[in-house]
């Protein structure tokens, strides 16, 4: 008989014959119908169908199939006999069809009580032996146990899973067979096919694993050593790796669980190419599931704890040791996931056990040494990579529900930094890698550990109430050895970068270029994200030390403990050469915290126990003591990174100076300002960083209170002003020595209780500000380029204005004389330079009106709602406190630095405009002063 | 048939209880080949058994008929195509005596009687005058039959009654034919195939008893075993008390392909079933399929002028797709729904059957190896 030239006549054929069938079988031809059915099964025997192809016809054959089978079993016996029709299909020629007819009709029989079962059965699949084609051999057996399935007898469960196995072997066995026929060139094809076909064979271990229930003893005895003797023996690639995951997955965890020992050393007898860390991952996950539902069903863990009685990390261990010394020529690439994968394991089971994950990581550290550290590939970098920062997503670390047995184990923070706290082989496994790996390793570990959002679900979470204190906390930090193992680890981040030009430096060729990295570096303020997160990572950790404890039994960290741990990061981040200037910031600044601290806690024993004078004066050393380490650590930035960071160190030096003077420190105070300066006068060479510089220690001299004694405010404001005088630019030196004014001028600082008015014991000294402003005002009229000169004279004016608001003159000396003949002056300078352009009208205008009719306001402001300015406040521009210009984008908002004197074309036109930034200066400081005539008398007797 | 001398007697021949007889189906040839298809239903009878019937004369139009005595015969011969017996003349006169008849007797013009090996007869009445129908019983008592009715191709066994009305003019006489089956006993008598090559052991003959092994053979056979001994039919080997040897035989083509073909035994009644299994020790070949085919063979002819013609009378696939080595094929085939012939053998002609075991590899080529089986009939 011959089948169809393609899928669909096929399909064609099947469906015509069906119908044929059908209609025979509902006159009671049976003969005829059987002849049909014979037909429409003989589609099933062309070869040149794919698997899918087949699986098509197949499906619409069963159901034809199922169609005569009930016909079969409605009209037994009266109409015919089974056990006849047995034998009489029997008579079809081809092999396949006279098989499917076969099961059909003896699976009919077989739902008649007083069929001879079992000999119908182990007929059948013995016969099946005569199709040994893979294809349509596997689908002849599927089709056997899918009819069978119902039908297998009850009493006899090792009969049954006896002839379940047997058509598994017989499958397997064909399915492995498909691999090695046609050409060569169709593996690829024929593998793709097996992929295809696989969940054929993979029914049967299903199917076995439904009527072996709870038999633990037959699985034990009879099927799993069958199954796997089957596995081993095929020696088959996709077998294997296919057949051991199902066995994985459709047995009970339990079974598993029990021949544990079985499972494990058949892995060791596989293919070669087998990968076996995916079957023990499945395993592993089959375990860990089970471990979790055991949890789930009984949440008073101390009576269900049956399971754990097992050694299943011995288990592994002992496989892994083995696995090890047989096949040595496993790769690190296989190698570790399996380790992976056992880690998982543990932590499941033994989430406290930090001594296994400690002889695992050896294990690797072992293998990796065997293999030699150089050649660590990059696909197993990146197995490192993974294995290091547990970025698997089967580890599942987060496990903080109700029936944990471990509240301890909250996050995978917390185990990440217990791993670090208790491997010692963790760490070497690190150091083993290339450095680059070892960042990322360790970034990817900080940013866990650093991850503020889950700490904060964690706090939040709703169930943590009601659990004890301690769980709540997401992070404890116990001693001081865990935050030296922290830093270990975290040490190729801090050197990462010293390092490399040390290993650049080593080869002498390119010596030229590590001369332009070290250059580049010292020079670079380019952020580090890097270096960033190591100071994230010291705020966290004092962060943390510091946190308060809520539960009793872990002690909070004294202050002295603290600065013990802050000095051992300062320790350890020294070796970061030319980085200790992003991360000592962070160390100076948490030693300024522990100062406060240091002072509250003084304070404190000063109310309550003023008599204890060996503590205060404790206390008292430890403050001046943290000052030394925050001195030492700016001269370690200094030391290390020479001129780059001066500025750095300046303002470090006049923040520590402000911080003791609040502290009524003078002398330590005095120290740090007397450093600033040393710093200002040696280092800081450039004119504008001068300025800065100078600006900065005004503001902070002015704010100090503690100095007035033995007269170190006084020479301090002194030689800040001297320094200001002796800046390079005139105007430079003009605004700093009226900035430096204020220096004479205490004003109120209502955090420490003084208020103006009712303090008498400001420092003030009205004469020393008069004579500031005239040297400025001298410094400003010498000046030859007169938008500048005329500008800084406004801003003076400005000055004069403040002082004469905020103090008598008599104090101040600032007279309205003064202050009217200043008025003049620019009113005269701003003439002249009108009288420099008179190109344009439009100017000559403005400026007339200013001279003319300046008190009038209306005017004024009719003249800018002329329209014709309007073109020019479009690109407005304005001058900075250190003299910068500034392009005002009225637009949006937003402004730009005009570097120096514009030159160039396009700025030509701003160069008008530079002309107009003293003139309304003056006209809104003109504005201000008729604005205060109503409120302050003293005001009218100015006149503008 | 002569169509334009009507025969003025109409002879009807009717065995006794015909209708409830068995009745075994055999094909027709007759000259033209398109008729090939049709069947003819005869009555079966076995050797020994008595035949009796009735013949009834009917006149045509009341017409007196006269005769010179009316006689019936019944005769078994053996009838081959021509050109194979036409050496011998003497059956060319018996071919020539039958001639008129021979459109009636047998199914297939060409082959004529080459043997003669019963003929019996004896008048129904004397010479007289037929005036009116009448009937005649006759009965051939206990009547042996020494071949199995066959039909083959060159060769045919065919027996038949005949009533001939002996007249001056032309004799007028009707033929009816029947079919002949042997029984064949396994317990008794020697077989005369010398040429099967499948000899088991002499030493298993110790005949007497019938232990339960082949118990169902030997009760259905002792019931009506009469004198087969000398029949056509060759006999199987006697087993009793032990059971058949398996026939093993090992196949192979170098370095290509080995295997081992075991059925159960050497002999089978057409009812049985053969079971066996093929074993495979090396495979190198791609075999598309394995069919296991039963080849009757008949050559007839004498030893000059041998004729040897095969028919496949089963065509039974038994594998689809290539095996691999260890793999064992099952053989199940059931005999009881073909229509087989049985091994024969006589004077003539002879028929023997072979299993044949063919493998047809992924290029079309076949391989094959014949096994010769004993095939017998039993009741």
């Amino acid at each position: 008989m011959a089948y169809a030239d393609s899928p669909e006549n096929a399909i064609a054929v099947i469906k015509q014959r069906t119908a044929l069938m059908n209609r025979c079988l509902s006159q009671h031809k049976l003969m005829e119908s059987l002849q049909h059915t014979s037909i429409m099964l003989t589609e099933l025997r062309n070869p040149n169908l794919s698997p899918k192809k087949y699986y098509e016809l197949y499906v619409i054959i069963f159901d034809s199939l199922t169609n005569l089978s009930t016909y079969l079993i409605e009209n037994h016996p009266q109409n015919h006999h089974l056990a006849d029709l047995y034998e009489l299909v029997q008579y079809t020629g081809n092999v396949v069809p006279r098989l499917y007819l076969m099961i059909t009709v003896g699976t009919s029989y077989l739902t008649f009580s007083d069929a001879p079962k079992k000999e119908i059965l182990k007929d059948m699949i013995e016969m099946c032996r005569g199709v040994q084609n893979p294809i349509r051999g596997l689908f002849l057996r599927y089709y056997l146990s899918q009819r069978t399935k119902e039908l297998l007898p009850e009493d006899d469960p090792s009969f049954n899973s006896q002839f379940i196995m047997n058509n598994f072997i017989e499958m397997n066995k064909l399915w492995v067979r498909l691999q090695h026929q046609g050409p060569l060139r169709e593996r690829e094809t024929r593998t793709r096919e097996r992929k295809e076909l696989q969940i054929l064979v993979g029914s049967q271990l299903v199917r076995l694993s439904q009527i072996i229930d709870d038999n633990f003893q037959m699985y034990r005895q009879d099927i799993l050593p069958t199954i796997l003797e089957q596995v081993i023996q095929c020696r088959d690639l996709v077998s294997q790796e296919y057949l051991l995951d199902v066995i994985c997955q459709v047995f009970t965890d339990e079974f598993h669980l029990k021949t544990l020992d079985t499972l494990l050393q058949t892995t060791l007898h596989l293919n070669p190419d087998v990968s076996i860390n995916k079957i023990v991952l499945t395993l592993v996950d089959r375990l860990n599931d089970y471990v979790t539902r055991q949890l789930e069903e009984e949440p008073n863990t101390t009576s269900s704890n049956a399971y754990l009685d097992m050694d299943v990390f011995g288990t592994f261990w002992d496989y892994l040791t083995l696995l090890n010394n047989e096949r040595p020529d496993l790769s690190l690439q296989q190698f570790i996931p399996l380790v992976e994968s056992v880690i998982v394991l543990s932590l499941k089971w033994y989430p406290n056990n930090f001594e296994n994950l400690n002889k695992l990581f050896e294990l690797v550290l072992q293998k990796t040494k065997d293999f030699g550290q150089k050649n660590i590939s990059l696909e197993s970098e990146h197995l490192f990579l993974v294995l290091l920062s547990f970025q698997s997503s089967k580890l599942q670390l987060t496990s903080p529900s109700a029936a944990s047995p471990s509240p301890r184990i909250t996050s995978k923070k917390y185990f990440i930094f217990q791993l670090i706290s208790q491997c010692q082989a963790y760490k070497n496994i690190l150091a083993l890698q290339s450095i680059s790996l070892q960042k990322k390793v360790v970034i990817e570990i900080l940013d866990i550990l650093m991850d503020e959002e889950n700490e904060e679900s964690a706090e939040n979470e709703p169930e943590s109430k009601l659990h004890p204190p301690g769980h709540s906390t997401p992070l404890v930090i116990e001693d001081k050895l865990q935050v030296q193992r922290l830093l270990s680890i975290c040490e190729p981040l801090i050197i990462s970068r010293s390092r490399s030009t040390m290993n650049a430096a080593s080869s002498e060729a390119n010596i030229d270029e590590v001369f332009f990295n070290r250059h580049d570096e010292e020079e670079s303020w380019i952020l580090d994200p890097i270096q960033e997160k190591l100071a994230h990572l010291i705020h966290w950790l004092m962060g943390t030390i510091s946190r308060k404890q809520t539960s009793k039994n872990i002690s909070q960290f004294s202050l002295e403990a603290q600065l013990e741990i802050l000095l051992l990061i300062k320790s350890s981040f020294i070796k970061g050469g030319i980085n200790v200037k992003y991360t000592f910031p962070a160390i100076i600044t948490n030693f300024w915290k522990l100062v406060r601290k240091c002072r509250m806690i003084q304070e404190y024993l000063l109310k309550k126990r003023p008599d204890n004078k060996t503590l205060l004066s404790h206390y008292s050393n430890l403050l001046k003591q943290m000052f030394k380490f925050v001195s030492r650590c700016i001269n370690d930035i200094f030391n290390s990174c020479n001129n780059s960071c001066t500025d750095l160190i300046l303002k470090l030096n006049l923040q520590c100076a402000t911080l003791a003077d609040q502290l009524q420190l003078n002398e330590i105070s005095y120290d740090f300002f007397s450093q600033a300066f040393t710093i200002f006068e040696e280092s800081l060479s450039d004119s504008k960083t001068q300025l800065q510089a100078l600006i900065y220690m005004a503001q902070s001299l002015q704010k100090t209170r503690s100095l007035y004694k033995e007269t170190y405010y006084d020479s301090l404001i002194v030689r800040c002003t001297l320094h200001g005088s002796k800046l390079l630019k005139k105007q430079d030196q003009c605004r700093a020595v009226y900035l430096c004014s204020h220096l004479w001028w205490a004003t109120e600082i209502s955090n420490i209780g003084e208020e103006e008015g009712v303090t008498d014991n400001f420092y003030r000294d009205g004469k020393r500000v008069l004579e500031c402003l005239q040297r400025s005002l001298r410094v400003a009229d010498s000046i030859m380029d007169n938008e500048q000169s005329c500008e800084l004279m406004v801003e003076i004016l400005n000055r004069c204005l403040y002082y004469f608001i905020h103090g008598d003159e008599a104090e101040t000396h600032i007279s309205i004389k003064y202050i009217n003949g200043l008025i003049e002056l620019i009113k005269t300078n701003l003439k002249s330079l009108k009288l420099e352009e008179n190109s344009t009208s439009m100017i000559t205008n403005s400026i007339d009106d200013l001279h003319i009719t300046g008190d009038n306001n209306v005017k004024a402001n009719t003249n800018i709602d002329d329209g014709s300015i309007n073109t020019d406040k479009d690109t407005n521009v304005a001058i900075g406190s250190d003299g910068t210009y500034i392009q005002l984008n009225t637009l949006n908002g937003s402004s730009t630095l005009i570097h120096g004197i514009v030159t160039t074309a396009s700025g030509s036109k701003l160069l008008h405009q530079l002309k107009y930034i003293p003139i309304y200066h003056f006209q809104r400081t003109c504005e201000y002063i008729e604005s205060q005539r109503e409120v302050d008398d003293r005001f009218k007797v100015i006149y503008v | 048939m002569s169509i334009f001398f009507k025969s003025p007697i109409d002879i009807e021949i009717l065995f006794d209880n015909e209708e409830s007889r068995k009745h075994v189906d055999v094909a027709t040839r007759t000259s033209n080949s398109s008729y090939k298809s049709m069947k003819e239903s005869l009555p079966v009878y076995e050797d020994g058994e008595s035949l009796g019937g009735i013949v009834t004369l009917r006149v045509r139009d009341g017409k007196k008929v006269e005769h010179l005595g009316i006689k019936v015969s019944v005769i078994g011969s053996i009838d081959m195509i021509k050109s194979h017996s036409s050496g011998t003349s003497s059956t060319k006169k018996a071919t020539s005596s039958t001639s008129s008849t021979s459109s009636n007797v047998s199914a297939d013009v060409r082959k004529n009687s080459v043997d003669q090996f019963l003929c019996q007869s004896y008048d129904l009445c004397s010479a007289g005058e037929l005036q009116h129908s009448q009937s005649f019983p006759f009965l051939f008592r206990d009547l042996s039959k020494r071949y199995e009715s066959y039909k083959g191709r060159n060769v045919d066994v065919a027996y038949f009654v005949k009533v001939t009305v002996m007249r001056k003019s032309t004799d007028i006489s009707k033929v009816k034919r029947f079919w002949v089956y042997l029984y064949n006993s396994i317990t008794t008598a020697p077989n005369t195939l010398s040429a099967n090559e499948i000899q088991s052991n002499p030493k298993d003959i110790k005949s007497e008893s019938n232990t339960a092994d082949n118990a169902n053979q030997n009760k259905s056979i002792k019931g009506a075993q009469g004198g087969a001994a000398d029949g056509n039919q060759v006999l199987p080997i006697s087993h009793s008390g032990n059971e058949p040897k398996p026939v093993r035989l090992d196949i192979g083509i170098e370095n290509c392909l080995h295997i081992e073909f075991e059925y159960a035994k050497p002999q089978y009644s057409l009812k049985e079933v053969i079971v066996g299994r093929i074993y495979f020790l090396l495979t190198r070949l791609r075999i598309k399929h394995m069919e296991l085919s039963l080849i009757t063979r008949e050559s007839s002819g004498l030893q000059t002028s041998n004729v040897m013609t095969d028919s496949t009378a089963i065509r039974y696939e038994i594998m689809d797709g290539s095996s691999v080595k260890g793999e064992t094929i099952p053989i199940r085939l059931f005999l009881s729904g073909y229509d087989l012939t049985p091994n024969m053998s006589c004077n003539y002609f002879n028929v023997k059957n072979y299993l044949s075991l063919v493998i047809i590899d992924e290029d079309g080529r076949r391989y094959f190896k014949q096994s010769e089986i004993t095939l017998y009939r039993t009741r």
